[in-house]
């Protein structure tokens, strides 16, 4: 039988063979990626889309618990602060029920009490990047502000709403307390027992001055309580960030795993590639210059 | 006869018949890169004649020159050619389209999660103007993110459509080509002689021809007849059928045949049937299914705008809008033009990011194609790299056999410059050979005439 006396073209179509073999492994060893088209391998490209969308939720859930940790751990401090006033508020109500006392002495305390009661306002205003943290979703105002109708002289001007923050697939978290829950909540009400304190130290009897001692007294049970949340917060997103982060890595290799490509496959491939190539090459430096005519002189 | 007279011209006759081997040998040497060109081989026969009951040889015959071709096998190299010319030009245009969405840090898919993953800071802090400014500016950048699959779509499908008609130019061009060379061999052939490197080109105008658009080749009352594969006549004979293209109403070229029908459905083969084939198949099914996530999605966000307040407290606004008619990836427009229409607050005051919630769940719900945004944008790229990892193999399948039968083809028809070298020198010696004769005749003729001259 004749064979194809047409060696280059049988060459030709071996040597781009190999050419191209030799350029996918270099290109896939230069890049990193398995998978530079989709159509290199189409369910891996789109599975690698949706693992880069997790990617993304999961920084931005990381960021979220960054931001609402911050927050939290400010209004967490302000609560502190605040226990400590009416820790200081239930020693001076304490002193000033001592039967002891003359009016000029309660007068001073109810000073004292007064300076309490302001602060315990400032904190009640704490703001965290210009937004007030105690009241409610309406953050752009002062919680509370002086209000001479008021019996306590402050009123709530924040509202009930309560902000939820995506720390994770379908994990919303309650961020804030409203202001009124913290500081005005009729099982312990912080602004109404010291300004009642106030008034029996001013005006009151022993009795009075013990009754108002005992309203702080649950006050401080009651912003205990409240703080809570902010505890439940914080730890929380501690442990939803070590989640996270945990997360990440098995995302990130997950997408090497889908479109990367395994540095030793590549290696040998590229090894494989240029063996064939050389090969080849060889074979056509061999053959291609066979002629009868060169044995005929 | 029997006698010197008859050797001479016995031995005049051989030099002839080497001669004219000498020059198949040389046309094929000559023609030995040539595309499309068969080997000729030379016929010679003895050549004897009957006298008087008596069997008289009469030395060599030429009879001419035949070229080496297996017509079967270039049916099937055509049928192999026109299928490589379609996946050919489909593979092109879908690794057009493959490239378009193989960004995996810009596209769609980036732009998608970069808008909820910004959206989700709202919820933390639904008063930043900065951080709405980002949501504001990501909406506007997936909606140019759609515009560019869009636009990727539309210039595969507008490059495909060029395609069909500069085919067509090419085909009719080559069809008068072909119908010449017809009558050329019809010519010859009526002489007695064979076509000869005229049915080369033919076969390689043919091939070509193939490549361009599936041929079929029959012969129509002894006419030699090539069709496309759906039998519309583009050569009969010495007569060219040229096709035509008339742009449809959607801006489609469509091609006529010689009568004026559309045959535009039923060109499957060559370049033009991949172009058609992407065109009015692949591509569309591909658009339709980004502008079923561009439309779905517009009206998925407008709905979780829509339940909550912006942050001056009015109720939240479309945030996007797609044309009613038309292409929704191509047309989907951003309509809020501040970073403060973005409705993230679900009781209407400013510092509320209740709604956020409502326009994350966006990301994770189904749009009514079954799949959430993210999926669905994953299930799009899909499918074109499954159109372009099918259409590759397909190629690289249909390469190989092509390559196989034209090797065959080559191990049938092609000049071999050794094998004609050894035939140089086997025609030379023959030549060599009878010119002896010759001259050894003329030697015997000397030696008569000098032995008649010394006895007169």
């Amino acid at each position: 039988m004749r064979v194809d006396p047409n060696l280059s073209s049988l060459l030709n179509v071996g040597i781009q063979g190999t050419e191209q073999a030799l350029n996918t492994a270099v290109q896939q060893l230069a890049t990193g990626q398995r998978v530079a088209l989709p159509s290199d391998d189409p369910a891996a490209a789109a599975a690698n889309l949706q693992s880069l969308a997790e990617s993304a939720n999961v920084d931005r859930y990381t960021k979220n618990g960054d931001a609402v940790l911050s927050q939290a751990q400010m209004a967490d401090s302000a609560l502190s602060n605040v226990v400590n006033e009416l820790n200081q508020a239930i020693t001076l109500g304490t002193q000033g029920a001592d039967g002891s006392m003359t009016s000029e002495d309660r007068a001073a305390i109810a000073t004292q009490v007064q300076t309490v009661l302001s602060e315990v306002v400032s904190q009640a205003n704490t703001t965290f990047n210009g937004v007030s943290l105690f009241a409610g979703t309406a953050g752009a105002m002062p919680a509370f502000a002086t209000d001479s109708t008021s019996p306590s002289g402050y009123s709530y001007q924040g509202n009930s709403g309560v902000n939820t923050a995506a720390i994770g697939d379908n994990l919303q978290l309650d961020i804030n307390v409203p202001g009124d829950q913290v500081f005005t909540n009729p099982n312990g009400n912080v602004l109404g027992s010291l300004s009642q304190l106030i008034s029996a130290l001013g005006s009151g009897t022993t009795e009075d001055i013990g009754n108002a001692v005992t309203a702080v007294r649950s006050a401080l049970t009651s912003v205990g309580q409240q703080r809570v949340l902010y505890a439940g917060v914080v730890n929380q997103i501690n442990a939803q960030e070590s989640y996270l982060s945990q997360e990440t890595l098995s995302l990130t290799s997950q997408q090497q795993s889908l479109i990367g490509v395994d540095i030793t496959v590549a290696i040998s491939n590229l090894t494989q590639a240029q063996i064939a190539h050389s090969t080849i090459l060889a074979a056509a430096a061999k053959v291609l210059p066979t002629s009868l005519l060169d044995y005929l002189k | 006869m029997i006698g010197l007279g008859a050797s001479l011209s016995i031995a005049t006759e051989a030099l002839g018949a080497q001669t004219a081997a000498l020059e198949v040998a040389s046309n094929n040497i000559s023609n030995a890169n040539t595309p499309g060109y068969s080997r000729q081989v030379v016929s010679l026969s003895s050549a004897a004649l009957v006298q008087n009951g008596t069997t008289v040889d009469e030395g060599v015959s030429y009879q001419g020159f035949t070229s080496v071709r297996d017509s079967i096998l270039g049916l099937a190299v055509n049928a192999a050619t026109s299928q490589q010319g379609n996946l050919a030009a489909q593979n092109s245009l879908l690794a057009q389209i493959n490239t378009a969405f193989s960004g995996t840090s810009t596209g769609i898919g980036v732009s998608l999660s970069t808008l909820f993953s910004d959206l989700s800071a709202l919820s933390t802090s639904p008063t930043d103007p900065s951080a709405r400014q980002t949501v504001l500016s990501d909406a506007n950048a997936l909606a140019g993110a759609f515009h560019q699959g869009a636009a990727a779509l539309s210039n595969a499908s507008n490059s495909a459509n060029q395609q069909v008609s500069s085919v067509v130019a090419q085909v009719n061009d080559l069809s008068q080509q072909i119908a010449a060379l017809n009558g050329q061999i019809a010519g010859a052939e009526a002489s007695g002689g064979d076509g000869g490197a005229l049915t080369d080109q033919r076969d390689q105008l043919t091939t070509q021809m193939a490549q361009l658009i599936g041929v079929s080749t029959t012969q129509t009352d002894g006419q030699p007849t090539l069709t496309t594969s759906n039998g519309s006549p583009l050569v009969i004979g010495d007569s060219a059928y040229q096709l035509q293209v008339t742009t449809a109403s959607d801006g489609t070229a469509h091609v006529l045949d010689g009568q004026g029908n559309d045959i535009t459905n039923e060109l499957t083969g060559g370049t033009i049937g991949g172009a058609i084939t992407a065109r009015d198949q692949t591509i569309p099914a591909l658009s339709q299914q980004l502008d079923a996530i561009a439309s779905q999605f517009a009206t998925a966000m407008n709905a979780a705008q829509a339940t909550g307040f912006d942050l001056n407290g009015n109720p939240g606004a479309a945030m996007f809008t797609v044309p009613a008619v038309g292409n929704a990836a191509a047309g989907i427009q951003v309509t809020i033009s501040s970073g403060s229409q973005i409705a993230a607050s679900s009781d209407g005051s400013a510092g509320s990011g209740g709604n956020v919630k409502a326009l994350l769940e966006v990301q994770t719900t189904n749009l009514p194609s079954g799949a959430n945004p993210t999926d669905s944008y994953a299930n799009l790229v899909g499918n074109i790299g499954f159109a372009g990892s099918q259409v590759n193999s397909g190629l690289a399948a249909t390469t190989l056999s092509l390559q196989q039968l034209s090797t065959q083809q080559n191990s049938e028809s092609g000049v071999s410059i050794d094998e004609e070298t050894a035939n140089l020198i086997r025609y030379q010696q023959a030549y060599s050979a009878s010119a002896r004769v010759i001259s050894t005749i003329n030697d015997i003729y000397g030696t008569l005439m000098n032995m008649s001259l010394g006895e007169g």
